[in-house]
């Protein structure tokens, strides 16, 4: 009982996972769709998280990794004979091959994890503002790359004919897969070292820990999910660049922030609630009835209020809603 | 690829440009150790109200003193909402704050104006080129110089020969201690907000010539192409940053009228790829020479 | 107007840094605070001027000082000379000394008390800041400080780094400046110096107070050795 009681922290945010997975077959088809996207997101968060909330230090740049991701898995699954219409221009080994989408998952996850390490073995040197610079830049420069060259996607065209295959149940058991292996990470003698120097980094290297070393760690490992994340995210809904950009990038690092940094829990739980007030208010740019009220908001008000909440979070409790700690439900 | 006097014009011009929101950028900067990312909202909201302005058909003086209006209220507006709450916590949790902020902005400009944007007439005829010894070289691009050189011109005497100036210096270098000798940091704070307030709505108003037409993303890639410079100029002393944001700025308008698009569209790459390079190797910045130690 | 600390109490996290440290600094009078490192001396000083979380009382005259901002406390009429002297390196000599004018209650002021008593900044005052030797600018440092004409000077570690022949002009100057009716609060390392120089020194250890010396005791090194590892 004991081994098992050190891992209860994985509970809550697990079942938080599931809950909202099991929720979303209660509502209608259409509904249904805001709720994957809400798991999906929920796995660039913890993505995020993996990095950012372990290290301390800030990463603009992770949406580049979902952007490898997605690119990756969403070339590899389109049928071949689809690929010279929408994408003439793609590289040989790319224009004759295709996988199942299981396996474009993981080849996404493990681009997304190459990426992260060749990127991160200069990067990690830099802290504070610096890092946040640099890995803006990072993003960027792929923004830009996967904008113009047509050998490895559909540059500035949208992605078509990828089969739809993330829906409800796909994207829960992959949200719930990254929790389980963000927490296995946290819990690991590699993710208490990284923490250790996000706490005081001077102390920690005293001890001989490499701080480089833990963060590259860290970042190629939340590459990793982050790129699987993007491998999810093409097969469920049509990818442009532009959706893989400063929007995704805004938005995942809202739902970090307002959770609470720190923690897994955190992840998960800024995830599904900026994700709740996000689609909620999305739906009432629509029209929509609230306790009898009938609300018809403008379009984008989404958006502001988003932004309006995470700034209050960032000022007012800048530790999040979880105050950066996980849940333990007993001792 | 050849380099035509216009295209030296227009780099010219971009760089001035570029220059006064480089130097609003880092005044703030060095008062608050905050990266304004929201910076470029604010050319965004001085451009809608030329653009209101001349839509209304309102004369050019109304849609100037508009657009300085509206500048610097927002402007004092984000120092006392987001600005100063902040202040003490790290420099990235403020990045992020401004980043929030930024897309906050541009948000409710989209709601309110649509994506599809206004068009600000009113300094219009700034675009039409004067021939000097046969060469045809826009009006504006003589403007946004003389313009840039004033401001600057008026920012340095500020700056070295008034008492707010001298503790506007002293706070940039090491605001504990000026505080401990009676700057009061507030003022100080709120001078820097408001110059970089006015030098963002100069620079509405000089980029509504060459680009009229006002989108919710109005000077966001500006303003990111700005940061770089900064970041590679320097950003913790004012002539670096703004020799830093002057050089992009040139660098950006030549090569983006002389290279054909085929090359040119690569441009951010390398541009942000010279950023980390810069972070990795010279974290002060190319132009930084000076001896005191600071921390990016 | 006397400076009265009433159980100061500095904190920072879970460290004790400053225990109900009561003290009073009357015009004209020096009193040393000495003690080993990390005894708290300096966070004494940076509680006064408000740069530290404190509780307790600081009273300049019939104003507490205390919850105040330093900007606030510094025109009240507490001057501090920082540890490390933290001139502003690459401002003149002169516009340095000007920041002084900050905190100077009424307006105006002039700089010629202070290149009397300092004559090598007259010589420097349109050189940068950073080309002066240590010494200068540990003058520099005083001199900014009394330019708000401050009724109370406090002084952290001026004698720190620099040469022996340098701390006499230091110590002259305190000496001056007391005559003209300031007080000074001054926090040493070099004990036998502060002792012997001050009208009354503080022995701080651990936050707390375990003795008070007077010049007479500056040739008792037993006392100052035994005081010192309480």
């Amino acid at each position: 009982m004991r081994r098992l009681a050190a891992y209860q922290e994985v509970v809550p945010p697990l079942v938080l996972v599931v809950a909202a997975a099991l929720l979303g077959t209660l509502v209608s088809v259409s509904t249904q769709a805001y709720f994957t996207d809400t798991l999906v997101k929920v796995t660039i968060v913890i993505a995020l998280y993996v990095f950012i909330g372990n290290s301390g230090v800030l990463s603009f740049g992770h949406v580049a990794f979902v952007a490898l991701g997605a690119w990756t898995a969403g070339v590899l699954t389109v049928p071949i004979s689809e690929k010279p219409a929408t994408m003439p221009n793609l590289a040989h080994f790319l224009m004759h091959r295709h996988v199942g989408s299981v396996t474009s998952l993981v080849l996404a996850a493990f681009v997304g994890a190459i990426a992260a390490l060749l990127v991160g073995a200069p990067l990690m040197r830099l802290s504070g503002l610096a890092a946040g610079i640099a890995t803006f830049a990072v993003l960027e420069i792929t923004y830009n790359l996967l904008q113009y060259e047509e050998r490895v996607g559909p540059g500035l065209n949208t992605f078509s004919s990828v089969p739809e295959t993330t829906g409800l149940r796909q994207a829960g058991i992959g949200a719930a897969v990254c929790v389980v292996a963000a927490f296995l990470y946290a819990r690991s003698r590699f993710g208490r070292l990284l923490r250790a120097t996000r706490e005081d980094d001077a102390a920690a290297r005293a001890v001989g820990t490499s701080v480089y070393r833990q963060r590259l760690i860290a970042f190629t490992l939340s590459g990793a999910l982050a790129g699987f994340a993007g491998g999810m995210y093409v097969h469920l809904l049509p990818v442009q660049i532009d959706s893989v950009h400063l929007d995704l990038t805004f938005i995942t690092l809202a739902m970090l922030v307002v959770g609470g940094s720190g923690s897994l829990l955190g992840a998960v739980v800024g995830a599904l609630a900026v994700s709740a007030i996000d689609s909620y208010l999305s739906v009432a740019e629509n029209g929509t009835s609230l306790l009898g009220w009938h609300i018809d908001l403008p379009s984008g008000t989404a958006e502001i209020v988003v932004g309006v909440v995470m700034a209050a979070v960032l000022i007012l409790r800048p530790n999040g809603i979880t105050n950066g700690r996980e849940l333990r439900l007993w001792r | 690829m050849t380099i035509t006097w216009q295209n030296l014009a227009d780099g010219v011009a971009l760089g001035a440009i570029y220059a006064l929101m480089a130097v609003g950028i880092g005044l703030v900067f060095g008062v608050l150790r905050l990266v304004n990312f929201a910076y470029g909202q604010l050319v965004m909201a001085g451009a809608f109200a030329l653009a209101i302005s001349s839509q209304q058909g309102w004369p050019l003086w109304v849609g100037i003193v508009l657009c300085f209006a509206t500048v610097l209220v927002l402007s004092v507006a984000m120092d006392y909402l987001v600005f100063r709450p902040l202040r003490g916590h790290s420099p990235a949790v403020m990045l992020v704050a401004t980043f929030a902020v930024a897309f906050l902005l541009e948000n409710v400009a989209l709601l309110k104006f649509g994506s599809l944007g206004k068009i600000a007439t009113s300094v219009a005829s700034l675009n039409r080129p004067w021939s000097i010894g046969g060469v045809d070289i826009r009006k504006i691009s003589i403007v946004a110089v003389i313009v840039t050189v004033l401001c600057l011109f008026l920012l340095y005497v500020l700056l070295e020969r008034t008492t707010i100036g001298l503790h506007m210096r002293a706070a940039s270098m090491d605001s504990a201690t000026a505080r401990m000798l009676g700057v009061r940091a507030n003022r100080v704070i709120s001078f820097a907000v408001l110059i970089s307030g006015a030098f963002a709505a100069v620079v509405a108003i000089m980029l509504t010539v060459q680009t009229p037409l006002v989108t919710p993303d109005f000077a966001l890639r500006d303003t990111i192409v700005v940061l770089a410079g900064v970041v590679v100029g320097g950003l913790n002393r004012p002539i670096p940053a703004t020799l830093g944001g002057f050089g992009i700025g040139f660098a950006t308008g030549v090569l983006g009228g002389a290279l054909p698009s085929a090359q040119s569209q690569y441009l951010p790459t390398f541009v942000f790829a010279v950023v980390i390079l810069v972070l990795l190797v010279r974290p002060r910045g190319l132009f930084d020479f000076s001896k005191t130690v600071e921390r990016v | 107007m006397t400076l009265v600390l009433d159980s100061l109490d500095v904190r920072y996290g879970g460290v004790h840094a400053v225990r109900e440290l009561s003290l009073e600094v009357a015009p004209g009078e020096i009193v040393g605070l000495i003690g080993p490192n990390g005894a708290g001396k300096s966070s004494t000083l940076h509680a006064i001027m408000g740069l530290a979380p404190a509780s307790g009382s600081v009273r300049l005259g019939d104003r507490e000082l205390l919850g105040l901002r330093p900007e606030d406390v510094a025109r009240a009429g507490v001057s501090l000379v920082p540890e490390g002297r933290r001139i502003f390196g690459e401002l003149t000599v002169e516009e340095n000394l000007r920041i002084g004018f900050a905190a100077h209650r009424a307006r105006g002021g002039r700089l010629d008390d202070v290149y009397e008593q300092f004559p090598i900044l007259h010589e420097f005052r349109s050189r940068q800041a950073g080309v002066l030797s240590g010494g200068q600018q540990q003058q520099l440092a005083i001199g900014r400080a009394l330019v708000a004409e401050p009724e109370v000077l406090l002084l952290d570690e001026p004698s720190l780094g620099l040469a022996p022949s340098v701390v006499d002009v230091v110590f002259d100057a305190l000496t001056a400046i007391k005559e003209r009716g300031l007080g000074v609060l001054l926090v040493e390392q070099r004990a036998q110096r502060t002792v012997a120089a001050a009208d009354r020194s503080v022995v701080l250890n651990s936050g707390l107070v375990r003795l008070t010396l007077t010049p007479a005791d500056a040739d008792d090194t037993e006392k100052l050795v035994g005081a010192y590892l309480a």
